[in-house]
């Protein structure tokens, strides 16, 4: 990841975060596993990431935790979307269609 | 981020650390294991299972850290970090940071309690509103006798400054506050009164609490006796009584009406106790220079303005003094801001400990750049450890700055605790109402110029490791172990030798003052001091206005004191030696072939036994009798000095003075205090005695304004409660009539010198400060060498070289910075030293036992400090040392 990059893709790995959580509560390998699948493989998360950034959401608000069993029985850190959660997901959907339009016709004209 | 929610992460973060990593390491465990399972179900054997996943995973340590690294508060737990490594770094080398935190403690105290009353005395403004528009009025003298300072007025500048200067508004007041007799109920309170005319506050624009100011007509010649009394006195003495106002109280054996009541906390340069009306006129105490002017310029007028009406003003004057045995003089006047008139005796001395406080800040600074030098090369090994291992030059430099930091922290609050402690004692020190000022706070400015030390001193010595890491081979840094470069080494050096060099100014400075202390206090005095007890009283009193009442007083009070039992004599003088007299000018000589001159004396009304008390010398002539009173001939004695002054040394015994004044008698010069011209703090001046009882009433009632007379018993023995008696004498005479005060000839010595005594204590105290820190700074050079060259030492010891020898060459490049420090200081001492001039009496600038006094301290320091760490090298084991390499 170089250095440039990491804003962007800084704010693409909590939207994709918010995103996966979107339908329910998942533990910390279920969202790498779900961000895998709804990116059809383009994007691995590493634990090296996933974690920092899931405390550093869960600080912000956005997400809360809870200790729950796993689908093998096993006990695991789950998340789920606050109501704040929610709302930056509204804010960050809008925010990236509306980058990914303007990008994708910048990208077009040419 | 919501900022309470921030705050409340980062608390949790930073106190509920446990609960928070456990979570963090089980939440990291529960997903390793969890990927462990998916692929032992994949069909992995359970070993390999966990090592892919631990692979996949990406390091549980790492991925721990990168959480902790995002975390709210990351930044401070670092700090923290760096802090408690600081800390802990400084705990297991205790010595230097011990060094350290007593040198800046030390320096800075002492700047701090220095800064302390250099603030107080002139750079805060005085406690009065607009102090940029209120002035004092200075004389300048061109021609042969130049002189630039500020005078006392006569009434007769009084009047024209009053009248004909619209620019200002223009006060005046006695020259200092007098003692006198507050009679409260059966008590008498000895108090000081202040003497001002109209407008004094209102220059000062101080409103009173209750009542108002003197008004026009009170501040007349023989106009209504008024006061107002200060609100400590108001509320001490009279209770805060609001119907205080209107009522009389006994002031110098008279009724005065209180008029007003000053506010809390306000203070005038006189700072006394109550106020009386000045009354000033053309003639008896108008009739010389007895008063003090102050000024605050009108609104809409400059001081321009201000001074052109002056100069316009004053040359209209009938009596110019100035002009008198100084012809073809020029004279002008101008305005000072009142703070520098205010403070202007006092500001060579202070700015001379400014400058030795500087210089105790500059040896100080050189000394810590010196140590934290030894001690970044010390750590050199460990630096270039931590930065093979991965640290980054920032982490490096970063620790290095938190440990300087918390060094300069620690010393700069140990350096306020001195400083405070430093004022305190400095204040106890200086005699009663020797500052001009009420008090010295050790306030917000001061304790903000402290920090800046504290903290400019930290980026000083904290710069240089700082760029020392810069440069950093790290292969050479771990490959050597001893890194003293003879750069380094040569860099210490100069910084002992610019520090040895400041010690050595600082020291002679020290060493002429006290020597000059010494010859002051050595002086011969002309009398006997030891046996003597004096007493003093307060006569400005209305009872005593009349020369009957006055002698009656005296005659019966010394025969109730001789009959103490142990007292020999008794005897009453309006003055006594090593005290200042009143002066006298425009005496004429009236005959012989000095006729016409005019003689200017102090004059000194004394009983009969005065000179039989103190055991002066009666060199001509005959002492006053009994017989010498009021109808008889007019008669004076008159010292060595006045006849040396006035008839050239001849025997004037026969002469008259003044008209009718028979001399009758000469008396040996004694040790005084000087009023006429201030060449030295004790001089002998020429000095008139006329008899106590030829004083006439007019002449007793202006005296005793400003000169308390003093009592004097001569016992053969201690003798036991003996002041108590002296009061119960007195008593017995006037029961109304308090002594305010008993002293020794010894303490009128040391009243005299106080100044000079001030000087040395606070000089001495900085020269040993600077001899203390020097001393430490060698130390630390030469035991440094000492632990470096461990393996050079035993090496030499094992190729033959003695002890002896190794300890002189391991002490040679400290005692060689001192000696060079020693000659460089020595050549300064010949320039810095000659603005001392003004301040030596009986010795020279350059004064051999004081520079020989000076080396040979230097030299003793020296040598203690260079010994004690080479020691250790008797304790080097050679082949220890060579089994090591």
């Amino acid at each position: 990841m170089s250095s440039k990059s990491a804003n962007l893709l800084q704010g693409t790995l909590d939207l994709l975060i918010l995103k996966a959580l979107g339908p329910g509560e998942l533990h910390g390998l279920g969202i790498s596993r779900r961000i895998e699948l709804m990116t059809r493989g383009t994007f691995l998360v590493k634990p090296g990431s996933l974690f920092p950034a899931l405390h550093r959401m869960e600080e912000a608000g956005w997400l809360s935790s809870f200790w729950g069993e796993s689908e093998n029985n096993r006990r695991a850190r789950f998340y789920r979307l606050t109501k704040a959660g929610k709302g930056q997901l509204e804010i960050e959907t809008e925010q990236w269609t509306r980058v990914a339009i303007a990008m994708t016709n910048a990208l077009k004209s040419a | 981020m919501k900022p309470w929610r921030h705050i409340r992460s980062i608390l949790r973060n930073l106190f509920r650390k446990r609960q928070v990593e456990s979570r963090l390491d089980d939440e990291v465990r529960a997903c390793v294991d969890m990927m462990t399972e998916e692929k032992i179900a994949a069909g992995m054997s359970p070993s390999e299972a966990r090592r892919v996943a631990l692979v996949e995973f990406g390091g549980i340590e790492q991925v721990k850290q990168s959480v902790r690294d995002h975390r709210a508060g990351a930044g401070m737990e670092r700090l923290w970090q760096d802090a408690h490594y600081g800390l802990r770094q400084l705990w297991r080398n205790p010595g230097f940071a011990l060094t350290v935190v007593l040198t800046l403690a030390l320096s800075i105290g002492a700047n701090t309690a220095i800064f302390s009353i250099v603030n107080a005395l002139m750079l805060k403004s005085l406690p009065y509103p607009h102090p940029e528009r209120m002035g004092t009025i200075y004389t300048r003298v061109t021609g042969p006798l130049p002189s630039d300072e500020r005078h006392h007025l006569n009434g007769e500048q009084w009047e024209l400054l009053r009248d004909n200067v619209p620019a200002l508004i223009s006060a005046v007041s006695g020259i200092r506050p007098a003692g006198v007799n507050l009679l409260t109920g059966s008590q008498v309170e000895y108090v000081h009164a202040g003497r001002i005319s109209a407008h004094y506050l209102d220059v000062l624009a101080i409103h009173p609490l209750l009542g108002r100011n003197f008004s026009n007509t009170e501040d007349l010649p023989h106009g209504p006796k008024t006061a107002i009394l200060s609100y400590g006195l108001w509320r001490n003495i009279f209770g805060a009584n609001r119907k205080i106002l209107g009522q009389a109280i006994l002031l110098k054996g008279e009724p005065y009406t209180v008029i007003g009541v000053l506010p809390d906390g306000a203070t005038t340069p006189l700072n006394a106790d109550l106020y009386t009306a000045l009354q000033p006129s053309r003639d008896g105490e108008g009739g010389g220079t007895n008063f003090e002017a102050i000024t605050r310029l009108r609104d809409g007028a400059t001081w321009q303005e201000a001074d052109a009406e002056i100069n316009r003003a004053w040359s209209l004057r009938t009596n110019r003094y100035e002009l008198e045995n100084n012809p073809g003089a020029q004279v002008s006047y101008y305005s000072v801001p009142l703070q520098k008139g205010q403070t202007a005796t006092l500001r060579p001395q202070v700015l001379t400990l400014m400058l030795a406080a500087g210089f105790i800040l500059l040896i100080a600074c050189a000394n810590l750049a010196g140590l934290t030098l030894v001690r970044v090369l010390r750590r050199t090994p460990e630096i270039a450890t931590r930065l093979a291992l991965g640290a980054s030059r920032w982490q490096i430099q970063r620790q290095l700055w938190v440990e300087n930091l918390l060094l300069a922290v620690l010393g700069g609050a140990a350096g306020v605790a001195v400083g405070f402690l430093a004022l305190r004692g400095l204040l106890l020190l200086l005699p009663e109402r020797f500052l001009p000022v009420a008090s010295v706070p050790l306030d917000i400015r001061v304790l903000a110029f402290t920090l800046l030390i504290s903290l400019l001193t930290s980026v000083l010595f904290g710069m240089m490791p700082a760029l020392a890491t810069r440069k950093f081979d790290l292969r050479s840094a771990i490959g050597t172990h001893a890194a003293t470069g003879g750069d380094h080494l040569r860099l210490r050096q100069m910084l002992i030798v610019c520090e040895v060099a400041l010690t050595v100014v600082l020291l002679a400075a020290s060493g002429l003052l006290i020597r000059t202390l010494i010859h002051l206090q050595n002086l011969p005095p002309g009398f006997n001091p030891s046996g003597v007890m004096t007493a003093t009283a307060s006569l400005d009193d209305a009872r005593y206005h009349d020369a009957a009442a006055f002698q009656k007083l005296l005659t019966d009070s010394i025969s109730a004191m001789r009959r103490i039992p142990g007292v020999e004599q008794a005897a009453v003088g309006l003055s006594l030696p090593y005290e200042r007299s009143l002066i006298m000018g425009g005496l004429a000589i009236s005959d012989g072939k000095e006729a016409g001159q005019n003689a200017m004396a102090d004059e000194v009304y004394i009983t009969p036994d005065y000179f039989i008390a103190l055991q002066m010398p009666l060199i001509a002539g005959r002492a006053f009798t009994e017989a010498d009173d009021p109808d008889t001939q007019r008669v004076a004695i008159v010292n060595r000095a006045f006849a040396r002054k006035f008839f050239d040394g001849a025997n004037p015994v026969g002469r008259h003075l003044d008209k009718d004044m028979l001399i009758v008698g000469v008396v040996e010069d004694v040790a005084m205090a000087p009023g006429i011209d201030p060449v030295a703090p004790i001089t002998d001046e020429a000095t008139m005695y006329v008899p106590a009882a030829q004083m006439e009433s007019r002449q007793i009632s202006v005296v005793h304004v400003w000169f308390q007379p003093s009592w004097i018993v001569r016992t053969s023995k201690p003798v036991e409660g003996l002041t108590a008696q002296m009061q119960r004498a007195l008593a017995s005479v006037d029961p109304d009539l308090p002594f305010s005060g008993f002293y020794s000839m010894r303490d009128l010595l040391a009243k005299t010198l106080a100044t000079q005594r001030v000087e040395v204590a606070l000089l001495s105290a900085m020269a040993a400060l600077a001899l203390l820190l020097s001393t430490v700074g060698i130390f630390a050079l030469v035991a440094n060498i000492v632990a470096h060259k461990t393996r050079e030492i035993g090496i030499r010891i094992a190729l033959g070289s003695t002890t002896r020898q190794a300890m002189v060459h391991t002490g040679a490049p400290g005692v060689a910075a001192a000696f060079v420090g020693l000659i460089l200081g020595l050549i300064s001492c010949a320039g810095a030293l000659r603005v001392m001039h003004s301040v030596l009496y009986g010795i020279g600038v350059y004064d051999i036992p004081t520079i020989l006094g000076v080396v040979i301290v230097l030299a003793t320091a020296t040598l203690m400090a260079t010994i004690v760490p080479t020691l250790r090298i008797a304790g080097i084991d050679p082949a220890q040392t060579l089994r090591d390499e």
